[in-house]
């Protein structure tokens, strides 16, 4: 042992600094001390621990001894068992708790917990509980790895250091390092505000001053600091109770706990005359008449406390005041009617004296309360004895009470430390006060305060699902068999049919009514929709909806038939729902802020698609234009997924040229960039792959020969539900962001405009050296390109290798185009330079904020589409699409 | 320097006597009273000077004999305390006055002045016979904690230290406590001045009334009571020691 490691008392392991000097270089002793205590396991920590806690219990009386005669203050037996709820309940609490190495791990989730060490603790430690206080932060420093070096208070240094010092050595002597405890001999101001800027961390029990201090060290700090404890005693309360179990709390220690009792206030004449005899029953003493000044002016000087009656009997108060009482008397107690804190008796004594104030309602008991707490003691402790069936009395007194514990009809010196009377509220003699008192924690201290703790994050996959319509029917005719569900397997009686006045007046729906007339299900029709839906339109179709009440809705036609009537079906279930907070972009589908009610309480939907096509008969997703701004509404929720989807051929067999071409290739585009999305899955893969297949065996024939080739109409409808089921979940990319502001800007027809750039926009997000790839956590690395070769070579393209299979691909899709007349660039398209070139930024801008580009592989920037819509324009060749 | 033959005794206090020189105020200092401390007053006193306080003009340093000598112009008129005493009915608008000058001196600032919280730390460390370790500890710690401001603060303002000229313009005497500081300090001082003089019930008035104009609680200035008494007794005050005692030993928290 060198010289240096001598205690006060005895040699031993202790680390003890006797002059300001040798503060920092013990500091550092003691942090090499700790660099090896950070290295135990669990086990030897717990072992330590146990052997701490039980030296501690054992040294109960000659320690509550030497604080009361070192201090002059308190109670030895209390201070026994103060001493002994240091140890005893503190092991309790915590000695199964994890503090060492890994703490928590789950696996499924990937996530361990590993709980380190602070280092240095620096421990401010009052006169009021000398000893079970430096037990109590002992403790916990031994459970949680870490050094403490004690700065005691001048009055109370030889009890505190004795406490750490048996403490200390049955730690040392179950294996700790020597010097993980230690104190400062010379103790003053400078002393603790080096300790407490060279620590790790602060645990400062002390004073304003004190906490003050502590939080302007610089070194995170656990300060907690005084209280005012105010007392209601309600009209329902149990008196007896309530009455003995504050003179319990309030003797306890001479009234030394922060916590204890400072006021009671009785609400109402009938329960104040039961309080006050009770009180006076069971010894204790109210001051009459000039008494009460007498006590005043000797408990609070200059309004503050008189130190000399700290943690003094209520007589030896009485004495010093010049009262005449009895010499058993338990609380001197004084009838005052100010809560201001200019009345003595309205502040915080740490005494048996007690202000006792009547009120004539439980709101008036409750609004002195607030001021008394607010007289200094914001943060700490109040306290509430009622019938608990008040429960609403109970919750307002929670909520004005401007206290981080609430008790109830517990008595709060014992309540509030924790574990005595409640066994949820941690043990603790370091009392948090939030933000309110000045601290940074509002709960009761423990071992979890004095560990950092890691969470060590691996790798997970975001959860994904397959969401389709309940039932999809397909083969030409299956509509009227499709139908009858509706009668048979649901039971509908009203059905709604949107549609378009086109097909209307075309009788494309006499099928669907005949079908209806035949199961007896009434039915009216709404065949206003016209291109690019509006608002407008469809609150048109939902007053219609609303007077007509149907419990089924059929969508029959393209995507904006199918669009409008699902946003009229929102409307008829939810109509107070607002647009633009569906409307909302989102990162994910699954964390979006704004929640979707859920559908299909007032009825269900049908979706017959007309054309091949959008999809939407299988999709989430609407796009609604506001006519009176011209926003463009994009909506998509689950929610909005059709009940039944029905892709019979003879509903498509009218489809003139045009639509054939623009529709059939925004299906291979839907195809193609659900296959290469950041949320492609194998579920959703091979709906893609077929759908691209169909695309390029079917779509030439069915654009060239119409209604003459029934089997390529037919597959082309298969082909676009397949895409729309693979896009529904695993979403679009770039290429859709673009074209959907080709649309908004220059009317290009959405599956053209979507073609323009589609080779574009292959090229580049196959780079293999992006500027930005897209996130999420499934998408590891940029790899496009050997997506999109996959796809080309299930859709039969070949090659030598991955480039050429890749310039194939490019060439087929680009003869595809040309088969089905799709134009070279925008300017084909009739789009004027000047307009295009002045528009540029804002719709590049745009595009890259459209809900599709989360999901792009490749992450793009404004420039990057910047310059993709200027090369589609010119139709000028890339020069390289890679960083 | 040679003082007149026939200066007049303004006042003796224990270690100085204050002479009327005609057109001269000589504070002349016992001669076991440090070069340092009469130098900081006259520095303080040119530094309230140039702060653009109003105080007497300061002239020169120098010995009398054995003693240091504070040279001034003297400031024609009674003191706040005279009139105070001469017209008891107008005692109100007496305190009134005094309070508004003490705010107007906190107005100024002098940033090379001692640093109030400096001067009191060093006070209460040094008066190890009178305080006991623990008192002193809670008594620093308090201190440490109080709010840093940097007014310029007298340290001793009260009613004698006050010149009323004829035009009723106020003129402050007596640097030699002067710092910067909180304000709040320097109330506590005349308060306790004021208590010490016995006079209880204009000492609660002017608590009450500096309070009121200067927008703070009472409980605010009351957390500087225990420090200024302190730095009281380390001053060597030997009257009313217990007194001043009782308002020290007083805790925030133990």
């Amino acid at each position: 042992m060198s010289e240096e490691n001598k205690t006060l008392f005895d040699d031993g392991p202790a680390i003890v600094v006797r002059d300001l000097d040798e503060l920092v270089p013990k500091l550092a002793q003691m942090r090499e001390a700790q660099a090896i205590f950070a290295t135990y396991s669990q086990e030897q920590v717990d072992r330590i621990f146990y052997a701490a806690a039980l030296a501690a219990s054992a040294a109960r009386i000659p320690l509550a001894k030497m604080a009361v005669e070192e201090t002059g203050m308190g109670c030895f037996e209390d201070k026994v068992t103060k001493n002994l709820y240091a140890s005893e309940y503190i092991y309790n609490a915590y000695k199964d708790t994890k503090t060492c190495d890994v703490i928590e791990r789950d696996e499924a989730a990937g996530m361990t917990k590993v709980a380190e060490p602070i280092g240095v603790v620096a421990a401010v430690i009052p006169t009021t509980n000398p000893t079970s206080t430096a037990i109590f932060k002992c403790l916990i420093c031994l459970k949680t790895r870490n050094a403490i070096m004690i700065s005691p208070h001048p009055r109370a240094k030889k009890c505190t250091c004795e406490a750490a010092r048996i403490v200390l050595e049955a730690a040392v002597a179950a294996g700790a390092p020597e010097g993980i405890i230690g104190w400062v001999d010379a103790v003053s101001l400078e002393s603790t505000n080096v300790l407490m800027s060279e620590a790790d961390i602060i645990l400062a029990t002390g004073g304003p001053g004190m906490v003050k201090a502590a939080y302007s060290s610089g070194t995170p700090a656990l300060g907690v600091g005084a209280g005012n404890t105010p007392v209601i005693i309600d009209e329902s309360a149990d008196v007896r109770m309530a009455v003995n179990s504050i003179i319990h709390s309030k003797t306890f220690d001479n009234g030394m706990i922060c916590a204890s009792e400072q006021s009671v206030t009785v609400v109402g004449d009938e329960t104040y005359a039961q309080v006050r005899a009770e009180f006076e029953n069971r010894g204790c003493y109210f001051l009459k008449g000039e008494e009460l000044d007498k006590v005043r002016r000797t408990i609070i000087i200059n309004g503050r406390l008189n130190a000399r009656i700290v943690g003094q009997t209520a007589h030896t108060i009485a004495g010093l005041a010049g009262v005449e009482v009895p010499e058993r008397t338990k609380i001197l107690i004084g009838e005052v009617e100010s809560v201001d804190i200019s009345e003595p008796f309205a502040h915080e004594k740490l005494s048996p004296v007690l202000a006792l104030y009547h009120a004539d309602s439980f709101e008036t008991a409750l609004a002195m309360s607030e001021r008394l707490v607010a007289d200094g003691g914001y943060g700490h402790t109040s306290s509430l004895y009622i019938d608990t069936a008040q429960r609403e009395k109970i919750a307002e007194h929670a909520k004005r009470m401007k206290t981080c514990r609430i008790l109830i009809n517990t008595p709060s010196s014992h309540g509030g430390i924790g574990d005595l009377y409640n066994f949820q509220l941690a043990p603790s003699l370091t009392l948090g006060c939030g933000s309110w008192g000045g601290n940074s924690v509002s709960e009761n201290v423990g071992p979890k305060h004095l560990i950092n703790i890691k969470s060590v994050a691996e790798r997970r996959e975001n959860m994904l699902w397959l969401r389709t319509p309940e039932k999809v029917f397909f083969k030409k005719g299956c509509m009227s068999l499709a139908l009858r569900e509706l009668g048979d397997e649901w039971g509908c009686k009203r059905a709604f049919i949107v549609t378009d006045s086109f097909l209307y007046k075309n009788g494309n729906t006499q099928a669907i009514e005949r079908a209806l007339d035949a199961q007896g299900i009434v039915h009216s029709s709404f065949w206003n929709v016209q291109p690019d839906p509006t608002i407008q339109s469809a609150r048109e179709g939902v007053a219609q909806i609303n007077a007509f009440e149907p419990d089924v809705i059929i969508a029959m036609g393209g995507g904006s038939a199918m669009d409008a009537a699902k946003i009229m079906w929102c409307m008829y279930e939810y109509p107070e729902e607002r647009f633009d907070d569906m409307a909302l972009d989102f990162m994910d589908i699954r964390k979006r802020i704004y929640r979707f009610k859920k559908m299909g309480s007032k009825c269900r939907f049908v979706a017959i698609p007309t054309s091949s096509g959008t999809g939407s008969e299988c999709t989430p997703f609407a796009i609604i234009t506001d006519a009176e701004t011209g926003i463009k509404w994009p909506i998509a929720d689950y929610e909005l997924l059709p009940t039944m989807a029905i892709v019979d051929t003879d509903n498509m067999m009218t489809q003139p040229k045009g639509l054939t071409s623009a529709s059939g290739i925004d299906v291979l585009t839907h195809a193609i960039e659900a296959y290469v999305s950041v949320m492609a899955s194998d579920f959703t893969d091979p709906y893609a792959l077929q759908a691209a297949k169909l695309v390029f065996d079917f779509l030439p024939r069915a654009y060239e020969k119409g209604a003459a080739d029934l089997e390529a109409r037919d597959r082309m409808a298969n082909a676009s539900a397949l895409a729309g089921i693979a896009f529904a979940n695993a979403f679009l990319g770039v290429n859709h962001s673009m074209a959907h502001k080709l649309g908004a800007y220059h009317h290009i027809p959405h599956g053209w405009a979507n073609a323009i750039i589609l080779t574009r926009v292959i090229r580049y997000n196959a780079a293999e050296r992006p500027v930005k790839m897209g996130s999420f956590s499934q998408y590891q690395y940029p790899h496009a390109k050997a997506r999109y070769c996959e796809m080309a070579r299930y859709c039969g393209f070949t090659g030598a290798n991955d480039d050429e299979v890749f310039e194939n691909f490019i060439e087929g899709i680009e003869e595809l185009k040309r088969t089905i007349g799709v134009k070279r660039t925008i300017a084909d398209y009739g789009v004027d330079e000047a307009y295009f070139l002045e528009t540029l930024d804002e719709m590049s801008l745009n595009a890259f904020n459209d809900q599709c580009t989360g999901a792009n592989p490749r992450y793009p920037l404004v420039s990057e589409i910047r310059e993709l819509y200027l090369d589609a324009y010119y139709d000028r060749p890339a020069t390289s699409y890679e960083d | 320097m040679k003082l007149p033959m026939d200066k007049q005794i303004i006042v003796t206090r224990h270690n100085k006597v204050v002479y009327d020189c005609g057109d001269t105020v000589a504070k002349v200092f016992n001669g076991t009273k440090p070069a340092s401390d009469i130098l900081n007053e006259a520095l303080n006193l040119a530094r309230a000077n140039e702060a653009g306080i109003d105080v007497p003009e300061f002239i020169e340093v120098g010995k009398d004999g054995m003693n240091w000598v504070i040279l001034t112009r003297k400031v024609e008129g009674k003191t706040l305390r005279q009139l105070m005493t001469e017209s008891p009915e107008m005692i109100d608008e007496y305190l009134a006055q005094l309070i508004d000058l003490e705010l107007s001196v906190h107005a100024h600032k002098a940033p090379l002045m001692v640093r109030q919280k400096d001067k009191y730390a060093r006070m209460i460390a040094s008066a190890r016979d009178i305080l006991d370790e623990a008192t002193r500890y809670d008594l620093l710690m308090r201190l440490d904690g109080m709010p840093n401001h940097t007014k310029v603060c007298h340290g001793d303002f009260v009613p004698s230290n006050i010149v009323v000229r004829d035009d009723g313009s106020m003129c402050i005497c007596d640097w030699a406590h002067a710092t910067q500081g909180n304000g709040g300090a320097d109330c506590a001082i005349t308060y306790l001045h004021l208590q010490l003089n016995g006079e209880q019930e204009l000492a609660e008035k002017y608590l009450r009334l500096y309070c009121e104009k200067q927008g703070c609680s009472v409980a605010y200035v009351q957390g500087w009571m225990s420090i200024v008494a302190a730095a009281e007794l380390a001053r060597g005050r030997v009257t009313e020691h217990d007194y001043l005692l009782s308002m020290v030993q007083v805790v925030d928290y133990v």
